[in-house]
């Protein structure tokens, strides 16, 4: 190692920057190159926002015409209708299964690691393929409804991915089914690190299961909690590959979602102007969403600090 | 709960667990089965069912067979793209990650919880809003059209990822180690090198499944950034795809997604048990 | 700023426009070489391309084409990287009012003089050729054209209908709709469900009702015509349509419903030329179908042209000169035409070549006639669901409306109408 070198006594003094420089520069270069690179994206977006550039950035000036345009057009009001309902069911339902899953595989039961491996397979499978799947299996005329007709009972019916109201519920399952593995994960990994002392303690002192899990377990998971939630959430608002595989944002327009809106108006409809305008929009929801959780971090690294 | 001291219930908990894990399995299953069964067999019956025959040509084709225009190769050339853009990207932004987390928990610098705070932003912006300024970017360095532009992008963004998993893992680490270390005239590199390196198998486990998987699956990038030569699997899967195909393909299909995602199932199937327990000893702070 | 990098140096690149004499001079000198991009990359599409690559080598040019497999999105998205990096293809898909849109951000080759050489102009239907020169020089070929409505009948659920008579006028289709229904079929319609077939079923309407209305409305976006009685009607048949259609079949691409077409399971499918390819693609066989003009209330054919072509890029190398110039000819050739419309089930660009010949099927011949005549009687109009009639934000506003309402029977057609009219506005 070089600087290991240069503390040697002995050897010529290098000033202490010097020395230190190779450390400096494995620190700082990787780590401001990727903040530079966010922010001048992110600062890039926001300008292309108010210009009035549609194949090809240009330079000009619109001021909010992109923002009141995508504002007023029906596909952004159904997509921010499908984030709110999207947003809210697929967090709840897969931070709940998530919870399920890791509460039964910490039974101590036979065959922990197949189990596991088949409930975290799906995060290694692409959205596209997860899209398109799910998008035979929950077709009415392909999938299960037909298999079920095949088998005789013809009166039944799943047919969600054409109805549609129903049909952002089928992106609902795509998803809990794709990433509930890693909720999973990470609640078994608060579960397994929960106090062995104090859980022997309560059964000593009688404590039935039921009472166990809702007094001292369940309580000490809420920081995996939040982390659970807001990872799904920023999971949720991104959501892209898995809808246009699935639905396409159909039936109609019926499941457009924010990040599906931002890339049709730059690519598909070479409104660069508007789909800035829409991105920077769903970084102003992302935000909202980031800044409480980081004031609620803020508050208990300082309560830590104190007690 | 971790005795097994209420027998009766156990039963049930076998009963829920293995439904679930059977409704999670069932998407595999019909994938499985239907690169089993021809082209014709699936137009006729349903996506879902028994194949007739054995239709091993599935994978022949798959493999080796279908062309993406006039280059007739199968998935194979691709997935070696995938692999080469994969590999040196995941290599890079693991390490690079681990370093940078090990600088921001252990070593505290000016400015440290700033950078850290807006790289780790970078998980959240979305990646369609990326791809117009990493164009200009690949442009103005001259990495258009090159793996080596892929891999750039992949490790840059990955950072975010490593970066915030690596302090969250490195934070646990008692300071009075490193302090120790450095009293004995240990720098930077030599204790990362000796004292965290050994320690961090958990977590970079976590990290290496984590951006593997996600720069194999990856397809914006990975079509936009390359000519037809170099594209990655994930371009060969939709060439198939019915859209763009004329006629539906699910038989060939299918047997290209479970070729294409064999890569990252093994990996999560060999380190599923490792990632939960990097899970455990990092992501939960 | 990155940006004004991009304008200089596309300014540089336009200053240095191509003359033909470097052109005619580099292509004697060397090895003629193309860069291509398309998203052809798969079914008879991929084929056609392939084989347009193999009489490129027989010429004795290195082929390079890089197919983006995918949406068109994807392949515009490459395209524009390629743009902004400096380094366009030689030549590109491109098609429809798009060309000219993207003529503005890159400078594009002038083919006027191997266009006169090859007396191109003269075989080509005017309205097709102007969107190929958009500043009044030619700099992108058609290749092939197709009409997106064109009416496909199968044979077995004909027989079921107990009909033979082919339904010229929208009342007669509507007629022998219900007299499938009622004969056994269960599902009259066979299209699919994606966005461009939801556009094609009221284009289709539309025209058929009134190509005045429709070279009005959607061509020119004329607020009165918009606002007229014909697009209700429009929307009113498109409502038809999607009741005869399978509810199952949701946003499937056609061919998925192709095997219940042919079985007589479905009976109509009112779908662009290419869908000839895909069903001999699929192994099926002409004689279980017939193809014929879209219904038209005036009896005339109404043709929706779509025709896709390639855009040439201003290119310093004269190896990719050479090429460009070789594959422009090819493009251009009759021979060239008829095997790529072969393989794909289009009909050629050019109006001169004989399609009475082998390997031409009665569906192309049918084609050919219809664009005939309906040039004769200015019923040859630009396909909107395709790209042709406007450019893509506009047709985007568009079918977000015909799809809503297809997909959403609470929709009455006045409501459709009026919805239409105001997509227009918002994306003017």
């Amino acid at each position: 190692m070089s600087n290991t070198a240069a503390i040697r006594p002995g050897g010529p003094a290098l000033p202490e920057w010097v020395r230190r420089l190779p450390e400096y520069l494995m620190i700082w270069v990787p780590l401001l190159l990727s903040a530079a690179h966010l922010v001048s994206f992110s600062l890039w977006t926001i300008w292309i926002s108010f210009t009035p550039s549609t194949l090809i950035p240009v330079t000009g000036w619109v001021g909010l015409r992109n923002y009141t345009a995508v504002a007023a057009s029906r596909n952004w009001q159904i997509a921010l209708d499908n984030l709110l309902l999207f947003g809210c069911a697929f967090v709840v339902l897969s931070a709940a299964t998530g919870l399920i899953l890791a509460i039964l595989l910490d039974q101590r039961i036979r065959g922990e690691n197949v189990l596991r491996s088949i409930f975290l397979y799906p995060l290694a499978v692409s959205f596209v393929v997860t899209g398109t799947v799910w998008s035979w299996l929950l077709n009415p005329g392909l999938g299960i409804q037909k298999l079920v007709h095949d088998l005789g009972w013809t009166s039944f019916r799943f047919d969600w991915l054409i109805d549609r109201d129903m049909a952002i519920w089928t992106i609902v399952i795509a998803a809990i089914w794709q990433s509930s593995g890693f909720a999973m994960a990470l609640f078994l990994a608060g579960l397994r690190s929960v106090d062995a002392d104090i859980i022997k303690a309560a059964q000593i002192d009688g404590a039935g299961p039921v009472r166990i899990y809702r007094r001292i377990i369940l309580p000490s998971l809420w920081p995996i909690t939040i982390t659970v939630v807001v990872i799904q959430l920023q999971f949720a608002i991104s959501t892209f590959d898995l809808v246009r595989a699935l639905t396409n944002g159909g039936p109609g327009i019926a499941t457009q979602l924010p990040a599906l809106v931002v890339y049709d108006l730059m690519f598909q409809r070479s409104l660069l102007g508007r789909g800035a305008a829409a991105a920077v929009l769903m970084l102003l929801i992302l935000l909202a969403v980031l800044l409480p959780y980081a004031a609620w971090r803020y508050f208990q690294r300082r309560r830590a600090a104190h007690a | 709960m971790r005795d097994r001291t209420f027998a009766p219930r156990r039963i049930w908990i076998y009963l829920v667990v293995s439904l679930i894990a059977a409704a999670w399995l069932a998407p595999l299953i019909v994938v499985v089965l239907n690169s089993l069964r021809t082209n014709e067999e699936i137009a006729q019956g349903s996506m879902i069912g028994w194949p007739q025959h054995l239709a091993w040509s599935n994978y022949a084709a798959a493999w080796s067979g279908f062309c993406v225009a006039e280059t007739c190769a199968g998935i194979r050339p691709y997935m070696l793209n995938s692999a080469l853009v994969t590999i040196p990207a995941t290599i890079f932004s693991t390490m690079l990650g681990a370093i940078a987390g090990y600088a921001v928990s252990l070593w505290r610098f000016r400015g440290d919880t700033w950078i850290y705070g807006i790289v780790t932003l970078g998980l959240f912006l979305p990646q369609q809003m990326r791809l117009l300024p990493w164009t200009i970017v690949l442009r103005d360095i001259g990495l258009i059209n090159t793996l080596a532009g892929l891999v750039l992008i992949h490790t840059i963004q990955g950072l975010s990822f490593t970066t915030l998993f690596c302090r969250n893992y490195y934070v646990a680490i008692p300071h009075e180690l490193i302090r120790a270390a450095r009293i004995d005239g240990a720098g930077f590199f030599r204790i990362f090198w000796r004292i965290i390196l050994p320690l961090s198998a958990p977590i970079l486990i976590v990290t290496v499944i984590w951006q593997f998987t996600h720069i194999w699956n990856e397809f914006l990038y990975g079509v936009t950034f390359t000519t037809g030569q170099q594209q990655p699997v994930t371009a060969a899967l939709i060439a198939l795809s019915a859209a763009v195909a004329d006629i539906p393909q699910h038989g060939v299909q299918s047997a290209a997604v479970i070729i294409a995602a064999l890569p990252t199932l093994l990996i999560y199937l060999l380190g599923g048990k490792y990632f939960v327990r990097g899970l455990t000893a990092g992501a939960v702070k | 700023m990155p940006i004004t990098t991009t304008r200089r140096r596309l300014l540089a690149g336009s200053v240095a426009t191509l003359a033909l004499p470097a052109f005619a001079r580099a292509q004697g000198a060397v090895k003629p070489r193309l860069t291509a991009i398309s998203q052809w990359s798969a079914g008879s599409d991929g084929a056609a391309i392939t084989a347009l690559g193999k009489k490129f080598e027989e010429k004795g040019g290195v082929w390079q084409h890089s197919p983006v497999p995918g949406f068109t999105t994807e392949m515009m998205n490459k395209l524009r990287a390629q743009i902004m990096a400096g380094d366009p293809p030689a030549c590109s898909q491109l098609k429809g009012p798009e060309i000219a849109a993207w003529s503005k951000i890159a400078p594009t080759v002038d083919l006027d003089a191997v266009v006169a050489a090859a007396g191109y102009e003269k075989v080509v239907a005017p309205d097709l050729a102007k969107l190929h020169k958009p500043g009044g020089k030619w700099i992108a070929l058609p290749l092939q054209i197709y009409s997106t409505n064109m009416l496909f009948l199968s044979k077995r659920a004909m027989d079921k209908a107990k009909a033979d008579k082919i339904p010229v006028t929208w009342a007669e289709f509507n007629d022998l709709a219900e007299k499938m229904k009622s004969g056994g079929v269960a599902f009259p319609i066979a299209n699919g469900g994606t966005r461009p077939d939801d556009g094609q079923k009221f284009e289709a309407a539309l025209a058929g009702i009134s190509p005045l209305a429709y070279r009005a409305a959607i061509m020119n976006l004329e607020k009165k015509a918009l606002e007229g009685p014909e697009i209700k009607a429009a929307f009113a048949q498109v409502r038809k349509i999607a009741d005869w259609m399978d509810p199952n079949v949701g946003a499937q691409h056609f061919s998925t419903n192709l095997k219940r077409f042919v079985d007589g399971d479905m009976g109509m499918m009112i779908m662009g030329g290419w869908a000839q390819g895909v069903l001999r693609n699929a192994g099926f066989k002409f004689e279980d179908f017939t193809i014929a003009p879209g219904p038209s209330d005036n009896s005339k054919p109404v043709f929706l042209l779509n025709a896709d072509a390639f855009i040439f890029w201003q290119r310093k190398e004269p190896d990719l000169q050479a090429g460009q110039t070789l594959m422009a000819q090819l493009v251009m050739d009759p021979a060239i035409q008829t095997m790529y419309s072969q393989i794909t089930g289009s009909i050629p660009v050019r109006t001169d070549v004989d399609l009475s010949g082998e390997g031409w099927s009665e569906g192309q011949r049918t084609t050919a006639a219809a664009l005939k005549n309906a040039i004769a009687s200015n019923q040859a109009v630009l396909s909107m669901a395709h790209n042709m009639a406007q450019e893509n934000g506009m047709t985007a506003a568009m079918i977000d409306v015909i799809t809503e309402y297809v997909k959403n029977k609470t929709i009455k057609p006045e409501q459709a109408a009026t919805r239409l009219a105001e997509a227009v506005e918002g994306a003017r």
